[in-house]
């Protein structure tokens, strides 16, 4: 079952900018959902279409299999959201404003108090409980956002930038909290430019780029394409003649490398296993007489993958165009077929988003 | 229902701890206990005195609270309406609804307690020439315009991001359209005409029907007003 399914969302404000580009989203129930991508992919549009505060130029959008409106509190009752940087009225207290989030959400008052003293313990704000917020720094904003996000205790938890204006350690513990809060039916998407905190917690990883969904599937996923063909190691001694070889380990042109002082991360084109190229990374430490501080498969790994996805789907956007401009002209040459059939472009093998 | 209340009682609250609602009751309740003062004791009339109050003290004053307590209805919460209310479980129309009646409420209640002791200390201690049911008519068209005044607030407050052109335009609209209605030859339907003839109608001189006619324009202005403003909201992107 599918928690979250778009289909072909698409969002132009004022016929001016395109944010949202036929994104086709699913997010399965019990899913911890990355949703990565850089400044203004489409991140915070995706999730105010999901909760109903604006609404698509076209496609769809379903949320616990029904379609999401302005006008569906009830879906929205069991979602809670943290939005990014969020506000909240001023003037009131933690304690206060979770009672007012009770209170809309329908809660009965003794409920509401014993859930927001639980809440507020756990986002580590229960000394500043009777604070106004006026006076809150960017991190407890966030904690509090997490809190009033967690009032109805909801099926589906979306969180923008949960991590955004935090210190190490509030990082670590909502990322933590997010950990606990996962599983038990509970279905969370989480939207970041913070790769090693997708890493950390999500089951499900979603690269989105100028408004497209260019990568979706599991984390070890995205971790094995990571991974495939980068080694890095750390060497201390004549690394000048390591260098001077790298390129003997496998065919010209099929090896690319980084050095960073006495770390160089090097990268196979070829085909062959990972565990073939790093046999030949150490026969050549071996040879060259330098000494081995570290080795890994991969190095900034998530990131490295994310930015090569990225890198992909800008080089083929002439392409993408080009097939979808075929696309096109099919569906017109096939559309009284399909209509008579009842069959879609993309049942009849014909991909609207050709795959990145 | 249940997020419809509790944001009609959050937005009551918010507007009776509002300095500008304070000021406000200030700046009716001491002029109109020194008219009342007035009144006694030089024997003045009610129906003149009560005019007066309304035309140099509630209607000005009234206009200017009224249109940035409603302004700010829902321009003013900008920020916090899409992170803090409506991403939760509320409806558009729930919070639409609670604002319109909260603060069309509170205007209405903060005239009403106002007015109501000033007319009985005019009836105790001025030399009362009114008919009541003159008085009656005259304050429930005053509470009319009115009301159109925080109608046109909300909707305008859900048409403009910001507060103060909001604010400004209500102003102008209510200024301007005495000269206008006057150029269409609807002189009747000013504002302007309408406090103009208030002694004669606390003396119960004008003709009901026309005050009738009054009633029926700005009521059914302030329900174009809202209609037009709930459907703008229902339909905005947050």
């Amino acid at each position: 079952m599918y928690v979250v399914e778009t289909s072909d969302l698409t969002k132009i404000y004022e016929n001016r900018y395109i944010a949202l580009n036929a994104l086709n989203l699913r997010v399965e129930k019990g899913a911890v959902f990355g949703l990565v991508g850089p400044n203004g992919a489409g991140k915070s549009t995706t999730f105010r279409i999901l909760l109903g505060l604006q609404r698509p130029t076209a496609g769809s959008v379903s949320v616990f299999d029904d379609a999401m409106s302005p006008e569906r509190a009830d879906i929205r009752r069991r979602v809670g959201y943290l939005p990014t940087n969020p506000s909240f009225p001023r003037h009131m207290t933690p304690i206060t404003y979770l009672e007012f989030v009770g209170s809309i959400l329908g809660m009965d008052q003794k409920q509401a108090k014993i859930q927001l003293a639980r809440l507020l313990q756990a986002v580590d704000l229960a000394s500043a409980a009777a604070q106004r917020i006026h006076g809150f720094s960017t991190g407890m904003m966030t904690r509090l956002g997490i809190a009033a996000a967690l009032m109805g205790d909801p099926e589906l938890l979306i969180l923008d930038e949960p991590t955004s204006g935090l210190d190490p350690a509030g990082r670590k513990q909502t990322i933590e909290l997010i950990r606990e809060l996962s599983g038990r039916d509970r279905t969370i998407i989480i939207a970041t430019h913070i790769l090693s905190d997708v890493e950390r917690v999500c089951t499900d990883v979603g690269i989105i780029s100028q408004g497209r969904l260019i990568y979706a599937g599991p984390m070890a996923e995205m971790r094995r394409l990571a991974r495939q063909g980068t080694i890095s190691v750390e060497l201390e001694g004549n690394t000048g003649a390591f260098e001077q070889q790298i390129h003997s380990l496998d065919v010209i042109g099929s090896i690319r490398y980084e050095r960073l002082g006495s770390e160089f991360h090097i990268t196979f084109l070829g085909t062959e296993p990972l565990a073939e190229y790093a046999q030949r990374v150490l026969s050549l430490v071996d040879r060259t007489g330098v000494e081995l501080l570290y080795i890994t498969s991969g190095a900034d790994e998530i990131e490295e993958a994310f930015l090569q996805r990225l890198e992909d789907d800008r080089t083929r956007g002439f392409l993408r165009a080009a097939a979808w401009a075929a696309t096109q002209n099919l569906s017109n040459d096939f559309d009284p077929v399909n209509k008579r059939m009842g069959v879609k472009s993309s049942d009849a093998g014909i991909s609207r988003n050709p795959p990145v | 229902m249940q997020a419809f209340l509790a944001i009609l009682q959050y937005d009551f609250l918010q507007l009776t701890r509002s300095w500008i609602s304070r000021t406000w009751v200030l700046l009716l309740v001491a002029p109109a206990i020194f008219w009342v003062i007035v009144a006694e004791n030089g024997s003045e009339l009610a129906s003149e005195t009560m005019a007066f109050y309304v035309t140099t003290t509630l209607a000005p004053i009234s206009a200017f609270a009224v249109a940035i307590l409603a302004s700010s209805a829902i321009s003013g919460e900008a920020s916090i309406i899409s992170d803090s209310i409506l991403s939760r479980s509320v409806t558009r129309t729930e919070y639409v609804a609670a604002k319109i009646i909260s603060r069309i409420g509170f205007t209405l209640i903060v005239y009403t307690i106002v007015v109501i002791p000033f007319t009985y200390l005019m009836f105790r201690f001025a030399v009362d020439d009114t008919s009541f049911g003159g008085v009656a008519l005259g304050w429930l068209v005053l509470a009319s315009i009115l009301t159109f005044l925080a109608a046109l607030g909300i909707t305008m407050s859900i048409a403009m991001a910001n507060v103060l052109p909001a604010v400004l335009t209500v102003l102008l609209t209510i200024i301007l359209s005495g000269a206008v209605l006057q150029f269409l030859g609807l002189s009747w339907m000013s504002t302007t005409a309408v406090i103009d003839q208030l002694p004669q109608t606390f003396r119960g001189e004008t003709a009901v029907w026309e005050q009738i006619r009054v009633l029926t324009v700005f009521s059914s202005l302030s329900l174009i007003a809202l209609i037009t403003g709930t459907f703008v909201f229902r339909n905005k992107d947050l």
